[in-house]
């Protein structure tokens, strides 16, 4: 199978996109990634010209719509599903087209549109914008889990940024939450936390290696690491102790680091070329 | 033989020559063939062959690696225990590694040796973890016990909670127990939120009804100022004389301090109360309102998020004031009416009573 994509791929530019595509048909529209190349930005602009302007601002409206709709539960997204369900026939400027939907959630909602893992092209929505104390986001009550999930990522984030899973459960059981019981709120806490939160990227749940019998060590998922405030959590540990959260110096100074730049889908940096993969 | 006795707790089959190191030569020197030449003196051996015997006895070797197991077993038995900052029993079992790794000759031997490496460096790297060099310490229990509270558990007094290992404070836990944590704890998320449908219509039709409201209320008006009859007319007259009089002079008043001084903003409540009397400050406000509605008067918040007021250019007022309307409703009462005289300090009104008073 790579070894025809390598072959397409050095066709003319021209003809890249049309022999692509009959690859594509040849091998099937298939969940992988694989099944899609980036278009080079020789073949967007041909593309472009190819559509009227209304035609690109109506897949622009529908592929934000079907983000907001894939991100209800916060599962990542894939750009897979992307253009198998939504951009379709228009894939050759699929590069354009996220850019401009970047640019609407920036614009339009103040939404972050986040590409997490460049390897296997997958989004994540964020904020821009803080939330208040007091305030909340929909004017709902707040989901328990958020409650859980603080509970977990503090526990990790104060021990160092990595710690073993028996530390979780056993400060979980304080809290009257015990993996081995159906949680009348949580329901199947192990679940939840080891499943759940995992697929939203709120924690990565690791192997420890060389260990007998198998232990796993709990880390901040990449979601965690772009949505959650270090500074904010912090100051709630510190109300909790009653302690100035300055006094947990390292901790502190991992929190005001200047934060690393993340993928975030903008004009500037989605001019694709073949060389990104 | 002498090297059965010195064997003592190993129970190793006797030596046999020249044989290079495999398994199933140690079960062939079980059935206790003692090949007595060379057999003796594994230790004290220099010659070449000998050492070559030693290398290649799988009994020793089997021993050897016997031991590596055992060694590794035990580090991960006890994994607990040696990472426990009490105690060196990691630098011991590295040491026996070292004594260990003095007679490994083999592959076999040296790779099990690595394995025990990696072992005792990753429980090193856990334990160094466990040093905190500076800043407090972080004890997830303490953390436990202070989200209880913050839970609002209604501990029990009568009941002793305070019990090491694991105690779990005993108590009543709220049912929005992890709401409250959750609520308070959801400010440090930046998380994007759910779709979900908005509820009630959305129309866009709304503002042209307005506008031709607003022209119907004021035609029956002007009519209606005609039908009354003369003495009621000059009566109505003088009372909505009186107030569009007052809106007047208070437009002059502030037109006047604006020109004075024109790129400093004038408060709001410095403008209308007056500190002699809350009636008159009440007429104030209402007058002013008057100002605003027309589009002659602007109002806006300063960089201190206190109301500000300020004449509109000539040339900006719109007819009408069909221009973006905004309203708010302004609610004062004597008590509030003293906190504002106290704290922009007013000591006298900006807007001077008239010289006829109809109340007072």
């Amino acid at each position: 199978m790579s070894q025809r994509k390598r072959a397409s791929n050095t066709q003319s530019s021209q003809n890249k996109g049309v022999r692509s595509q009959r690859w594509e048909a040849v091998l099937g529209d298939d969940e992988d990634d694989p099944s899609f190349t980036q278009p080079s930005t020789s073949q967007v602009q041909k593309g472009l010209d190819r559509l009227t302007p209304a035609q690109v601002d109506l897949k622009t409206a529908e592929v934000v719509q079907f983000i907001f709709v894939k991100d209800q539960k916060k599962f990542p997204i894939r750009r897979a599903d992307i253009v198998k369900h939504v951009v379709k026939e228009y894939r050759n400027i699929y590069p354009e087209i996220i850019k401009r939907v970047g640019c609407v959630f920036e614009t339009v909602f103040g939404l972050k549109l986040v590409e997490i893992d460049s390897k296997n092209h997958v989004y994540i929505l964020i904020n821009k914008l803080e939330q208040l104390e007091g305030e909340s986001l929909n004017m709902s009550p707040s989901n328990p889990k958020t409650g859980l999930l603080f509970v977990i990522l503090s526990i990790v984030f104060m021990k160092g940024g990595v710690v073993k899973e028996s530390m979780v459960w056993n400060t979980l059981k304080k809290l009257r939450v015990d993996q081995g019981e159906r949680h009348e709120i949580f329901g199947d806490v192990k679940k939840v936390v080891t499943d759940e939160f995992v697929r939203q990227r709120y924690l990565e749940y690791v192997r420890i290696p060389h260990t007998e019998p198998l232990e796993f060590e709990f880390r901040w998922g990449q979601r965690a690491d772009m949505e959650v405030s270090k500074v904010k959590l912090l100051e709630f540990i510190g109300q909790l102790h009653e302690q100035d959260p300055q006094s947990w110096t390292q901790q502190y100074r991992e929190a005001t680091a200047p934060p690393a730049a993340p993928a975030v889908v903008t004009s500037a940096n989605t001019s694709a070329s073949v060389s990104q993969r | 033989m002498r090297r059965a006795i010195r064997g003592g707790d190993e129970t190793a089959p006797p030596r046999q020559n020249g044989v290079p190191g495999g398994k199933g030569d140690g079960r062939a020197a079980e059935r206790g063939d003692a090949a007595a030449a060379g057999a003796d003196d594994d230790e004290a051996g220099c010659s070449p062959a000998e050492m070559q015997d030693e290398d290649n006895d799988p009994a020793r070797r089997r021993e050897i690696r016997s031991k590596y197991r055992d060694l590794i077993n035990s580090v991960q038995q006890n994994r607990e225990d040696m990472l426990s900052p009490t105690n060196n029993k990691l630098t011991d079992v590295l040491e026996e590694a070292n004594k260990l790794f003095a007679e490994v000759r083999q592959a076999r031997e040296a790779a099990l040796d690595a394995q025990l490496l990696v072992l005792a460096t990753d429980l090193g790297k856990e334990k160094a973890s466990q040093l905190h060099a500076e800043g407090s310490a972080f004890d997830p229990s303490a953390f436990a016990e202070h989200l209880l509270s913050f839970m609002g558990l209604n501990r029990l007094e009568d009941e002793d909670e305070e019990e090491e290992g694991g105690g779990v404070s005993s108590g009543y836990l709220p049912q929005d127990a992890w709401q409250r944590v959750a609520t308070r704890a959801q400010c440090c998320f930046r998380t994007a939120p759910s779709f979900h449908y908005m509820m009630g219509s959305f129309l866009a039709e709304l503002p042209p009804p307005r506008q031709r409201v607003e022209r119907q209320r004021k035609v029956p008006g002007r009519e209606a100022k005609r039908i009354m009859p003369t003495q009621l007319r000059r009566m109505e007259e003088s009372h909505q004389e009186a107030t569009e009089k007052e809106v007047e002079r208070i437009l002059g008043y502030l037109q006047g301090y604006f020109n004075d001084d024109p790129t400093s903003p004038i408060s709001y409540y410095e403008f209308v109360i007056d500190p002699t009397s809350f009636s008159r400050s009440v007429e104030n406000i209402f007058h002013t309102s008057f100002l605003v509605r027309d589009g002659v008067a602007r109002m806006y918040l300063d960089h201190d998020k206190l109301p500000c007021i300020a004449p509109v250019e000539e040339g900006e007022v719109e007819a009408g004031g069909t221009s973006s309307r905004q309203q708010c409703v302004i609610s004062i009462s004597p008590k509030s009416w003293k906190e504002i005289i106290e704290v922009f300090s007013i000591s006298e009104p900006l807007i001077h009573p008239p010289s006829t008073q109809h109340t007072e």
